[in-house]
């Protein structure tokens, strides 16, 4: 199964970003960002099911990220 | 052990919760929060987060927008010069501290900004009304204390802030005396809070906050490493981490929390009412010796601070005095030059300042040494 990795400009928008879907039943972690190329290093929200309703969440809570894309399980 | 009275410089003691909240974040918190993905520093930013909720809700703001600073005067510069950095006229009180007042002198006689000092009264009609008519077309932001730490007079925050949304200019609060004693609350119309954290919060020395509602863009005075988006050479523009470049003071941070939540869990309005009643017991035991002179008026309102002077006798002889008796007061302009011209001190005051673990009997006392050296 894929996830969606959500990056984050701060690990502080990752934690909020976490609290807010864990609280909706959106299973995620935070991760450092797995490739730190682009803008560099950082932290990721790997959202592991439902997420495009999830993004909706940040989205609707105004939290921001700087890019979403899928990877591995 | 002496008997601290110079809480409003920083208290002391400190409760028991804080002193383990700091042992524990020294003994595990060994990760460098908000820079690693390794389990102690996840763990360590975990923690911090925490904090963050913690004096967010206490304040009535967003987590995101607790910036975590070194002390009051730290805040109070980042905000100053990250909110005039380009210019504009700002207002201060005649009652604000040097790490107010200076910063704003510095960016006026450089010519950056316009500079105006608003004079407090004990009337709060006529200190709003003395706001108000300093303000310009171009004025960007006033800053404010909530209460002098001179006197511990209590300045109309809410009125002020509901002036400066009407006008649509920043208000700036300066917290250091008055959060943890009384309610304060961003709600109040404050756009940026700037308070120490080892005051009436009870956390440690080095402890800080600027709280932000997220209106104004507060462009940083310092600069560097904040953990994220590294290969970009800008600061990122995102609170907190845009005026947190560094690494944090994890283990005051853990203290800081574990102060709001005693506060929190006292309430203000206890803290409040305990050191009013010692400040009373004080006033009452002194206020009629002779040559004691007590700077209060009637009709103003204070925070549990007395600034007193005694007649013959300088601020620093007679602290020196108290303080061989087993009594620490503070002495001198206690940073605030304004407040003197304003107060007509000249050579400065003594200031009594209890904690809610200072003892009615200990003022009581400590007014029986005051007595003692009229005398001499």
């Amino acid at each position: 199964m894929s996830v969606c990795i959500v990056e984050m400009p701060s690990y502080t928008y990752a934690v909020k970003g976490e609290k807010l879907l864990r609280a909706r039943g959106y299973p995620c972690e935070i991760n450092r960002k797995e490739r730190p190329g682009g803008g560099g290093c950082g932290f990721s929200l790997v959202i592991k099911r439902n997420y495009p309703e999830a993004i909706g969440v940040l989205r609707a809570y105004s939290v921001p990220y700087t890019n979403i894309r899928e990877g591995g399980d | 052990m002496p008997v601290n009275f110079d809480n409003a410089a920083t208290t002391f003691p400190k409760p028991e919760s804080v002193r383990r909240a700091a042992s524990a974040a020294v003994a595990q918190l060994g990760g460098n929060a908000g820079r690693g993905g390794h389990s102690l520093s996840m763990k360590s930013s975990a923690a911090v987060y925490s904090a963050r909720e913690t004096i967010a809700d206490f304040f009535g703001a967003q987590p995101e927008n607790v910036v975590f600073t070194l002390n009051c005067t730290h805040a109070l510069n980042m905000a100053i010069q990250g909110i005039m950095s380009d210019g504009g006229h700002m207002i201060i009180s005649c009652l604000e501290h040097n790490s107010s007042t200076r910063p704003a002198a510095t960016l006026a006689s450089s010519g950056k900004i316009s500079l105006s000092v608003a004079d407090v009264y004990p009337d709060d009609d006529m200190t709003v009304e003395s706001f108000r008519q300093l303000i310009r077309d171009d004025t960007k932001a006033i800053v404010c204390t909530l209460a002098s730490n001179v006197t511990g007079q209590i300045l109309p925050w809410k009125r002020i802030g509901k002036l400066c949304q009407k006008n649509d200019i920043c208000f700036i609060a300066d917290g250091a005396q008055a959060c943890g004693i009384v309610d304060v609350r961003m709600s109040d119309g404050i756009n940026i809070l700037c308070t120490a954290g080892h005051k009436g919060l009870y956390g440690l020395t080095g402890t800080g906050l600027l709280i932000s509602d997220g209106k104004y863009t507060i462009k940083p005075i310092i600069q560097g490493g904040t953990g994220t988006s590294s290969a970009d050479l800008s600061q990122p523009v995102l609170l907190p981490e845009a005026l947190e470049s560094g690494t944090l003071n994890i283990p005051g941070i853990m203290s800081l929390k574990a102060g709001v939540e005693f506060v929190s869990k006292i309430g203000t309005e206890k803290i409040y009412r305990h050191e009013n009643a010692v400040c009373s017991r004080f006033i009452s035991e002194t206020e009629r010796l002779p040559g004691v002179r007590i700077y209060r008026d009637i009709s103003a309102q204070y925070v549990p601070i007395v600034s007193f002077s005694i007649d013959g006798i300088s601020p620093e002889a007679a602290t020196a005095k108290l303080s061989e008796a087993g009594y620490c007061l503070r002495a001198g302009y206690h940073c605030a030059a304004l407040a003197h011209n304003y107060l007509g001190t000249e050579n400065g005051t003594i200031r009594f300042a209890p904690s809610i673990f200072s003892r009615e009997s200990d003022a009581a006392a400590l007014a029986g040494e005051i007595k003692k050296l009229l005398t001499k």
